[in-house]
């Protein structure tokens, strides 16, 4: 009996320890509260414990805390309803809560992570990124921070509202159909000078006027066409129509 | 013209006549009939007018201050270029506005008085016939005859010869622009079938390393997964216009997606041996006008031009699926070398860039 206690006694302190390693208490506090946000709102589509829910929502093991902070942050998720292409709004969770909703999922399986800190253009170099800007951005984000169309209604955002961290994590991560830029790939420094040149030309005032979407000169022309010759052409006929 | 009357009877030296008097004979021997004729103000120095000359003088001190502050601005207004928000930025409004202002005042100047203070005036014309009559038609006839006949052509053959022959070259001018875009360019005979990764033509038949723009070599796994990267041959000028055919887009695949994409390379003969692992290499020049078709969808792996909307399915050899395109982006063989670099392992096997009537 007492070797039968023992026993069990011992079998428990030896399996004990494993069982409490997968138990998700030992989750840090910050993981913890993101759990809890997880799933109220996340559970739905992305399924118990990040893995997925088929032709609902991806997995998320291994997206990294980074794709978490700039889906949530700029108000893609959670997703309103199923389409081409998620657009950015109104965030429904803060940014601490972001940050432990990706907590959590990096938790879950690791993944790509935005380093501390919210301003990542001031140590950039602004020429430097306006060159790797043109190689690597401007073909879908257009020359003028515009963005532009990509095919059957998807299309590049304008990257005017875009904070620093949001546009470190998607170039880190490549969020829904924008290729991935990895540390390998664009290094950390130039990341940054990739920001401050982004930063430099959306807080830049535009010169002589109304910017019209930075969407170049077909918008212009457009502009000066239908608003310019409409003014002169009634104003032709209002000097004609009083002599 | 001919439709003037007799005006014997009317003697400018008349003494009783008035200014206004010789006016309208002036506009009647053109046809012209003035029937109303009567001053804005029939008394001079009312309020109205008053209030009407005022305008106008004010108007004219609008232009001149408008066309001061135009002058100072463009000597003296900021307008260098600096980052922010500061009055540099108004440099150019500042013209326009300073400008504008000066001839719309002119103009408006201009149009109030003559509205307001000109007399009123009614005048009729009348409109001459249609067809000119067959004496004028034989007077005009003699006239472009006898020019012909002064020039002498006939009788001076050597000018005429001179002429003709200094004048066909002219001709030849017109030509040489639509004939010249023709005519295959004879500095580059291959320009058309070979680009920058030919290694026999540009590197004496070494192997072409893959490069960033800043003619770093590449290895595989610098490209991120879901990610691409612009590549030029590594060779010297590979990343200039003088291989302006070159750019290639390097493409890292997912597993999956890879997979697909080598299940389908048997679709392409010419393309069974071209990926490295799960990275492949597309030309960056679209097929159908020769714009950089370099928009990368990465989860519905699309390549797509941004000029005419081509779009080109990565996983099936870069087939077009929709827009103008027709021929498939060609795909560059790759793999790497003993240094663990990205290499071409030859030139492309069709040729890049829109379709040309000598096409293999």
């Amino acid at each position: 009996m007492v070797a039968a206690l023992a026993l069990v006694g011992g079998l428990y302190a030896a399996f004990a320890p494993n069982v409490q390693a997968e138990d998700p208490t030992t989750l840090s506090g910050a993981a913890q509260q993101g759990e809890t946000l997880y799933n109220q709102s996340c559970i739905t589509c992305h399924g118990r414990n990040g893995q997925g829910v088929p032709n609902r929502g991806p997995s998320l093991v291994g997206v990294g805390s980074a794709a978490v902070e700039f889906q949530v942050t700029t108000g893609r998720m959670p997703l309103t309803q199923q389409q081409s292409e998620a657009d950015r709004k109104k965030p429904i969770f803060s940014d601490d809560q972001a940050r432990d909703i990706g907590a959590y999922i990096e938790a879950l399986g690791g993944g790509p992570q935005l380093p501390d800190g919210t301003n990542f253009h001031s140590d950039g170099d602004i020429a430097a990124g306006g060159e790797l800007f043109r190689v690597n951005c401007s073909s879908c984000h257009a020359f003028g921070m515009g963005g532009g169309a990509l095919s059957s209604g998807k299309y590049a955002p304008s990257l005017t509202e875009a904070t620093d961290r949001q546009i470190y994590a998607a170039m880190l991560t490549g969020p829904e159909n924008m290729p991935v830029f990895g540390n390998n790939q664009l290094t950390p420094q130039e990341k940054q000078d990739i920001i401050a040149y982004v930063r430099h030309q959306t807080d830049d005032q535009d010169p002589g006027g109304f910017g019209l979407g930075h969407l170049g000169p077909v918008p212009e022309a457009l502009v000066i066409f239908l608003v310019g010759m409409v003014a002169l052409v009634f104003a032709s006929l209002w000097i004609a129509g009083k002599s | 013209m001919s439709t003037t009357t007799e005006h014997d009877d009317f003697d400018v030296d008349d003494r009783e006549l008035t200014r206004f008097d010789l006016v309208r004979e002036g506009a009647r021997r053109d046809g012209v009939e003035i029937v109303h004729y009567a001053p804005k103000f029939p008394v001079p120095g009312t309020s109205r007018e008053k209030r009407v000359v005022r305008t106008i003088a004010l108007l004219f001190m609008i232009t001149g201050l408008a066309g001061l502050g135009f002058l100072i601005s463009y000597i003296w207004w900021p307008y260098e270029y600096k980052s922010g928000f500061n009055i540099n930025k108004y440099y150019t409004p500042m013209l326009g506005i300073t400008l504008g202002l000066t001839l719309l005042s002119i103009g408006l100047a201009i149009i109030t008085w003559g509205k307001k203070l000109l007399p009123d005036e009614i005048s009729v014309q009348d409109r001459h016939d249609q067809i000119a009559d067959q004496t004028e038609r034989k007077l005009t006839g003699a006239t472009m005859l006898n020019m012909v006949d002064e020039l002498g052509v006939k009788r001076r053959p050597l000018l005429a010869g001179a002429a003709l022959l200094g004048l066909a070259p002219v001709g030849a001018l017109a030509v040489a622009p639509i004939v010249g875009g023709l005519i295959k360019d004879p500095h580059h005979p291959d320009v058309l079938v070979h680009t920058g990764w030919d290694n026999k033509l540009t590197n004496n038949g070494q192997p072409i390393r893959l490069v960033r723009d800043d003619l770093t070599p590449i290895r595989p796994e610098d490209v991120s997964v879901g990610g691409q990267m612009t590549v030029f041959p590594g060779i010297a000028g590979g990343n200039t216009n003088d291989y302006a055919d070159s750019p290639t887009l390097l493409i890292h695949l997912r597993d999956t997606d890879a997979d697909e994409l080598r299940a389908n390379l048997p679709h392409v003969t010419d393309n069974l041996h071209n990926m490295y692992g799960n990275l492949v290499a597309y030309s960056k020049i679209c097929t159908h006008a020769g714009c950089p078709a370099s928009l990368f969808e990465q989860q519905t792996n699309i390549l797509l031009c941004p000029c005419h909307q081509s779009q080109f399915n990565i996983l099936d050899n870069a087939r077009p699926i929709f827009g103008p395109a027709t021929r498939r982006l060609p795909m560059l063989p790759i793999s790497v070398d003993s240094d663990g670099f990205l290499i071409a392992t030859s030139d492309y096997q069709v040729p890049v860039g829109p379709g040309f009537w000598e096409r293999p």
